[in-house]
């Protein structure tokens, strides 16, 4: 199952508005993903929001995201860069 | 039926779409209430009975045992407070009942930060019309807000 790493960028971790933004994504991309830690832990579904805010990932963390099925890749690659703080989150700002 | 969720502070009730940040005024976080708060400060209450799923300062969720959870916010980019004119009086993972104090603040002191003292009360995972009976004008803490369907 492809799989990305990257370190969340956002000042306050994946909380309200991150999280939403990040799930809305998870959403729009269609693909099966989740989301987790590298060391242990079980990942999570990347398309509840509730799921993703439990997990409570700080900024400067590194995640894990898996996604199956087609345009798995693709997905992974933006939900990365969004993560990473490389995609605009538009009026939203950092956090 | 449904979830009865109760007013987590006293205020006046705000549709959604009005909290000043689009992510939640979009209902991206999910579709729920706003409360504009009384400016003193106040005990802020559990809206649902459940666990305490998260909790920061400036935001916590309560899950429900039925598994409907509730996301309260407490202002608007209040994370930069770093919880200076918070005090949580509740920890991760303990049982709570609607109404049960969770967080002390001052929203008073928040506006003087310059941030946005509404309360966005949100049903996560939740669908857009899942959200009926919004409660309108004022509210006590632990007052009716909405019934989550």
């Amino acid at each position: 199952m492809p799989e990305r790493r990257v370190t969340v960028a956002a000042p306050e971790g994946l909380h309200a508005r991150p999280a939403a933004q990040f799930v809305k994504a998870v959403a729009d991309s269609g693909a099966a993903v989740t989301i987790g830690r590298p060391a242990g832990g079980d990942p999570v579904d990347a398309r509840s929001i509730l799921a993703v805010l439990t997990l409570d990932v700080r900024q400067g963390e590194e995640v894990v995201l898996r996604a199956d099925g087609t345009g798995a890749v693709a997905a992974l690659e933006r939900l990365a860069g969004l993560l990473a703080g490389a995609v605009p989150e538009g009026e939203a700002g950092d956090g | 039926m449904g979830l009865a969720v109760v007013a987590p502070v006293a205020g006046t009730v705000i549709p959604l779409s009005e909290v000043p940040d689009p992510v939640f005024a979009g209902g991206l976080v999910g579709p729920g209430a706003a409360i504009a708060p009384d400016p003193a400060g106040h005990r802020v209450v559990a809206p649902v009975g459940g666990e305490l799923v998260k909790v920061k300062p400036h935001a916590f969720v309560v899950a429900s045992p039925q598994g409907y959870a509730v996301l309260v916010h407490l202002g608007i980019d209040t994370v930069r407070l770093d919880g200076a004119g918070f005090t949580v009086l509740a920890a991760p993972g303990q049982l709570v009942a609607a109404g049960d104090p969770v967080v002390r603040w001052d929203p008073a002191a928040v506006a003087t930060r310059g941030l946005a003292t509404t309360c966005p009360v949100v049903a996560l995972d939740a669908p857009a019309g899942a959200v009926t009976q919004v409660a309108t004008g004022r509210v006590a803490a632990g007052d009716p807000l909405f019934t989550w369907i």
